[in-house]
């Protein structure tokens, strides 16, 4: 008891420790913005003070109407405006959900699916022979050019909204999820298997009691990295369709608006949404397999 | 009774003859195409799947064609279901072309989409990737060896790696232009983060004891890196590799459709479908995906002469 209470305080003097170059790392990052950002925009600020309305060089590189790299301040202020009525249907909080509630959609897609093809493959021999190489080789399909194939033959059965963008998300989800269900099912110690033929357990017992729980950890890992790969899914979706949420019509809109600043900021948004993401399915991870390891 | 005739039809040469007659048998449906095929169209291609189990079972052979064989009786029978099932159908061109047309348009436009090709893969892809995974290498042997950006920089570059690459491609475009540069910028960015990653989880997989010895010969720091350090990397970076080709691809083709100089398979893809010429747009696919294979299979290839050693080789 006092030894498991002596670490308890322990941990967090190590972790102070342990974060430090990471702060180091990110403060450095964070005073080196306005140097790069200065550097970057020295040529067109240069001819904006020729042409007058800024006094000093710096001061004209750090409000550019499109520069390259925006100042911290221009940034902060882009990010303000975007964020303005806070639960507008223009608010990047609420496409950055939008966009996020249709990446969830596609993984939920893509697990579905993904648990037929993986059971098949890893009990079936010749299937994974015949469709292996067809998966591996569907990864390298641009999935940009179904989108809009997509939309149409979808709209044509009544199907719009989120539905095809989830499609198209869970789609480049569906690999790694397929891979993962498939080696999951199959990793199962050969003893284990052994001792339920001497209970004379069913092959459904065994399949939902014994090779599901020893799959679920690897799922759930290769859960993590389809998510990445489906928020990529669900952006390109949205830039290659005709919608007016979610963030990629937003990095549309203001990519057609010329506006740079406002692509910076949402394009940190979208990375925010990836570590959020990411976050979300590790808390799923410690609820649905509690007994793996902590990283 | 049935038992038996089951074990005669799971013979390969007889389960060959079913496979083969399905798939002449789809073919010849797709030619007149009648209304009223559409269901046995599907019971043909079900049968041809089934009898490919029997074609592709058996003991495993080392023989690569022979590994072929089965993905070859898989797509042939998919693409002559497709061709029917589109033909019975009467799904117009504009919305999925058959197969059939999608073939004749990548052989009759084979120049265009070469050279398509010629702009996405060798001048976007492979020069943004070799600046890219220059960049990571550098990067991996300065965490490897200084302990302080292994614990400062490596988190950053975790957490940069689930950055959604299509958020970038407009900015790409707005910042350095539509030519094939602003698209090599893009992959390059794109694959130092998984290189990093992956070198320096392989860098430092060298074996304590095998760095003893070195340090035994008066090799340290830096000087293991080339006998010892990078060769343990190996299958790592192969596994980089593949991931960087795949991103790369990915993100060529989403920077062409913001802005290229009228070539490349992106702005083909997006030119196309604007057109409705769906056939060419779908062999632009097709090119990008053979394309993509074949770059896969080198580095297969690669890794299987450079990685022998490794267990999972084995």
């Amino acid at each position: 008891m006092s030894t498991a209470a002596g670490a308890g305080t322990a941990m967090p003097l190590k972790r102070l420790i342990g974060i430090w170059p990471v702060a180091a790392v990110g403060l450095a990052m964070l005073l080196l913005w306005p140097l790069i950002a200065f550097l970057v925009n020295l040529p067109a600020a240069r001819e904006a003070l020729a042409q007058g309305g800024c006094t000093g060089l710096y001061a004209c590189a750090s409000t550019l109407n499109s520069p390259i790299l925006p100042a911290p301040l221009q940034f902060l202020d882009g990010a303000a405006q975007m964020l303005n009525p806070l639960w507008g249907r223009s608010s990047l909080l609420f496409n950055a959900l939008y966009t996020g509630w249709e990446t969830l959609l596609g993984l939920l897609l893509a697990l579905f699916v993904s648990f037929f093809t993986g059971t098949l493959l890893a009990f079936s021999r010749p299937f994974e022979r015949a469709t292996l190489p067809w998966i591996v080789a569907s990864q390298n399909v641009p999935i940009i050019a179904l989108a809009p194939v997509l939309v149409v033959l979808l709209g044509r059965f009544g199907v719009q909204g989120l539905l095809p963008k989830a499609l198209i998300s869970g789609y480049i989800a569906f690999f790694a999820l397929t891979v993962g269900v498939a080696r999951g099912l199959a990793s199962l110690d050969p003893l284990r298997l052994d001792l339920m033929r001497s209970y004379c357990a069913s092959p459904w017992f065994v399949y939902w009691h014994v090779r599901l729980p020893v799959a679920l950890p690897l799922i759930m890992t290769n859960l993590k990295v389809a998510a990445a790969g489906a928020l990529v899914g669900a952006i390109v979706a949205e830039l290659s369709t005709v919608t007016f949420s979610g963030l990629g019509a937003m990095l549309l809109a203001r990519y057609y608006a010329g506006d740079i600043i406002g692509l910076w900021v949402v394009m940190a948004a979208s990375g925010l949404l990836g570590i959020a993401l990411y976050a979300l399915l590790s808390l799923l991870e410690r609820v649905v397999t509690p007994w793996s390891p902590r990283h | 009774m049935v038992s038996q005739t089951l074990t005669l039809l799971r013979k390969p040469p007889l389960a060959f003859g079913i496979w083969l007659a399905c798939t002449a048998a789809l073919l010849a449906l797709s030619g007149p195409a009648p209304a009223w095929a559409g269901t046995p169209a599907l019971l043909l291609g079900l049968a041809g799947a089934l009898a490919i189990g029997p074609l592709a079972g058996g003991p495993t052979r080392r023989n690569p064609l022979a590994a072929l064989l089965p993905p070859f009786y898989s797509g042939v029978l998919a693409v002559a279901l497709i061709q029917a099932l589109l033909e019975i159908h009467r799904v117009p061109s504009g919305l999925i072309p058959t197969p059939l047309a999608m073939f004749q348009a990548a052989w009759a436009d084979r120049a265009l989409l070469l050279q398509d090709s010629w702009q996405t893969f060798v001048l976007e892809s492979l020069s943004g990737m070799a600046v890219g995974i220059a960049i990571g290498l550098a990067l991996a042997v300065l965490i490897v060896r200084v302990r302080f950006f292994e614990r400062g920089l490596l988190p950053y570059m975790v957490m940069l790696a689930s950055l959604p690459v299509p958020a970038m491609a407009p900015l790409a475009v707005a910042a350095a232009g539509t030519g094939w540069g602003s698209k090599a910028l893009l992959v390059a960015v794109v694959t130092i983060f998984p290189t990093v990653i992956n070198g320096v989880r392989g860098m430092q997989s060298a074996s304590p004891l095998s760095l003893d010895l070195l340090r035994s010969y008066g090799l340290e720091g830096l000087r293991t890196f080339a006998p010892l350090r990078l060769p343990a990397a190996l299958p790592f970076l192969f596994t980089a590799l593949k991931i960087d080709l795949t991103l790369a691809l990915i993100s060529a083709i989403v920077g062409e459709f913001f802005g290229s100089p009228g070539q490349g398979l992106g702005f083909r893809i997006k030119f196309e479908v604007s057109m409705f010429n769906m056939p060419l747009v779908w062999a632009a696919i097709l090119y990008t995906t053979v394309l993509g294979l074949a770059l896969y299979a080198l580095i297969v290839v690669l890794e299987r002469r450079l990685t022998f050693w490794h267990p999972s080789m084995r």
